[in-house]
């Protein structure tokens, strides 16, 4: 045993430090389509005030939390979960799988389908943030992308998309 | 064939089937080290006299501890508290679950319980909650539909709070399931021609949907086939003992298929329609059947036109255009609806407009419809169906199925 080397997992940094960064600008944007967008607030006015929801990548994130504090107002909050109480984690088994869905070439239902999505919590509520999840991308990406991360895309109305789209990239940014 | 770029299955329960497995029941416990079972099940399974041939069957070659027959036709959480007790109480090593899913689930739940110690089954709901196997569990199914038997889910009602607990994780897979086919001789025509399409609707879902694969394709393919053959027949005719064994093979088949590929709307759908008016399962999942497949069309059509195979035999299948084959298996499906109803006396609803309750009031009021589909958005199954629903898709499928019309496809959205 006096010869065992104990061999440390690849760190994939790059891959984890490109899904922490979308994650971190995904945050920002749930946070801002909750202000903005009509269906995206109806999803969390069914959630109770003061829920909180992640996603994560196994083992050691990085990490995606949201909370819906006391008052009903949606907020990001951050990338820790380290004593943040959370009522709904879901939990992508691997970074490869994470990076899947974050380069959009396997939409949040197809990872769910195979596999690569573990809910902890109110599968209810899971499939509010499924929902929540695709009208963020919808406004995020150019049609040709979303497409590919969402199962339909929806026909919504040149206002809504356009002028929801700059608000909530605005919101993002600058993080309200 | 549709290849997946990953995907998993597991089904690791002994299947015991035939004529007259009920004798293997000491074996099975034996080779599990249990020797004190308590049986699970309800009044209309005992009514039967289903016990009495297990008992009969088992003869003094095991001490069952312990029969607690009061399970209702929903799992309860309050029932699954107190069977828990009794298990302890009696110093039982096992569980005997004999009956349809409803007893399947509520043995789960009591094995969940008395495994970890706990007093809170809610701890362990949701996915992978539970970490380590638990006590021996054998399930004897006396439907073919379910397919629990082979399922690694419970579902539990906590009718107090009006909640509903799912509870998902390999270790609630059963060790063992015996399918014998004097279980099923009794079954009543009319839950025959349900529990039937229950199964098929398993087995069309998983072979149609998001997370199929070739695996759970296999069990699909194996149990539409069976139940093709041998639905009508069993319902017109209860007591032809090869048929009752080819639906009960069918069932198991299909709860393997769909416990590792999922269902999609048919079930989203039908779980609201069942929480929201309590229609029964099976009459849920025939009605909405042809739905599913007719609304999911543009996404699966070829994978629906695939089963015209398994359904009706190789001649009509070759003598079929390719473009025709998915609407042959729709316009089959409601065929067998039809010739369901008539085998039943009109007990079999075709649509959700004629289902009925025991009183002959109308089980689904039109203006429920608006619940049922505001339901079915929190229901987990939506993920693993193809094409996506909101609100007015669940509203425009329900209003074609309340009246028993074919679905306008005009009206459909296309991803």
């Amino acid at each position: 045993m006096k010869n065992f080397r104990e061999v440390a997992a690849g760190k994939k940094s790059l891959k984890k430090d490109y899904v922490a960064v979308m994650m971190w600008f995904m945050g920002r944007a749930i946070q801002a389509a909750a202000a903005v967008d009509m269906a995206a607030r109806k999803e969390f006015a069914g959630m109770p005030d003061g829920f909180t929801f992640a996603l994560s990548v196994m083992p050691n994130g990085p990490h995606m939390i949201i909370g819906k504090d006391q008052r009903g107002f949606v907020r990001y909050k951050g990338w820790d979960p380290e004593g943040k109480k959370i009522d709904l984690d879901m939990k992508i088994k691997n970074i490869e799988a994470a990076l899947l869905l974050f380069t959009f070439q396997e939409s949040t239902t197809l990872a769910t389908a195979r596999n690569r999505l573990v809910v902890d919590g109110d599968v209810a509520h899971a499939c509010a943030v499924v929902r929540i999840l695709d009208i963020v991308e919808v406004y995020l990406l150019p049609k040709i992308i979303a497409k590919l991360a969402v199962k339909r895309y929806p026909g919504w109305s040149f206002r809504r998309k356009y002028l929801g789209r700059m608000l909530i990239y605005v919101r993002s940014i600058f993080g309200l | 064939m549709d290849m997946p770029a990953y995907y998993e299955f597991c089904c690791r329960v002994k299947i015991i089937s035939g004529h007259d497995v009920l004798e293997r029941i000491p074996a099975t416990l034996a080779e599990l080290t249990a020797r004190r079972p308590m049986i699970v099940t309800d009044k209309g399974v005992v009514g039967a006299g289903l016990i009495n041939v297990v008992v009969n069957a088992i003869g003094g070659r095991v001490d069952i501890t312990a029969i607690a027959d009061d399970v209702p036709p929903d799992s309860d959480l309050r029932i699954v508290n107190s069977l828990a007790r009794l298990y302890r109480e009696k110093g039982c090593d096992s569980l005997l679950a004999i009956g349809g899913g409803s007893v399947m689930d509520t043995a789960k739940g009591i094995n969940i319980i008395v495994s970890e110690e706990a007093d809170d089954l809610m701890r362990f709901s949701g996915a992978n909650a539970l970490k380590r196997a638990l006590r021996p569990l054998i399930a004897i199914p006396t439907t073919a539909g379910t397919g629990s038997e082979v399922t690694l889910v419970a579902v539990i009602k906590d009718h107090e709070k009006h909640l509903k607990m799912a509870f998902v994780s390999n270790f609630l897979l059963p060790n063992a399931c015996v399918v014998d086919s004097r279980m099923t001789l009794t079954l009543p025509p009319a839950a025959t021609a349900a529990t039937g399409m229950d199964a098929l609707s398993h087995a069309v879902e998983a072979y149609t949907c998001l997370a199929k694969n070739p695996l759970s394709d296999a069990h699909a393919l194996a149990a539409t086939r069976l139940i093709s053959d041998n639905l009508l027949k069993v319902t017109l005719n209860p007591g032809d003992k090869e048929g009752r064994l080819g639906m009960a093979s069918a069932a198991t088949l299909a709860g393997i298929a769909f416990g590792n590929s999922m269902v999609g709307m048919v079930h989203t759908l039908g779980h609201s329609v069942g929480s929201v008016c309590g229609v029964p399962h099976g009459a849920c999942m025939a009605i909405l059947l042809p739905y599913g497949l007719e609304y999911n069309m543009h996404k699966n059509g070829h994978l629906t036109a695939e089963l015209l195979f398994p359904m009706a035999g190789a001649p009509v299948y070759a003598a079929t255009p390719k473009e025709e084959r998915a609407q042959a298996v729709i316009a089959l499906i409601r065929r067998m609806n039809q010739e369901l109803y008539e085998a039943t006396g009109g007990r079999h609803a075709r649509f959700f407009k004629e289902a009925l309750d025991r009183d002959g009031r109308e089980m689904v009021p039109k203006e429920r419809l608006p619940d049922i589909a505001e339901t079915a958005l929190r229901d987990g199954s939506i993920s693993y169906n193809p094409e996506d629903l909101d609100y007015d898709d669940f509203l425009m499928v329900m209003e074609a199925a309340w009246e028993g019309r074919p679905l306008d496809t005009g009206l459909i959205r296309k991803g």
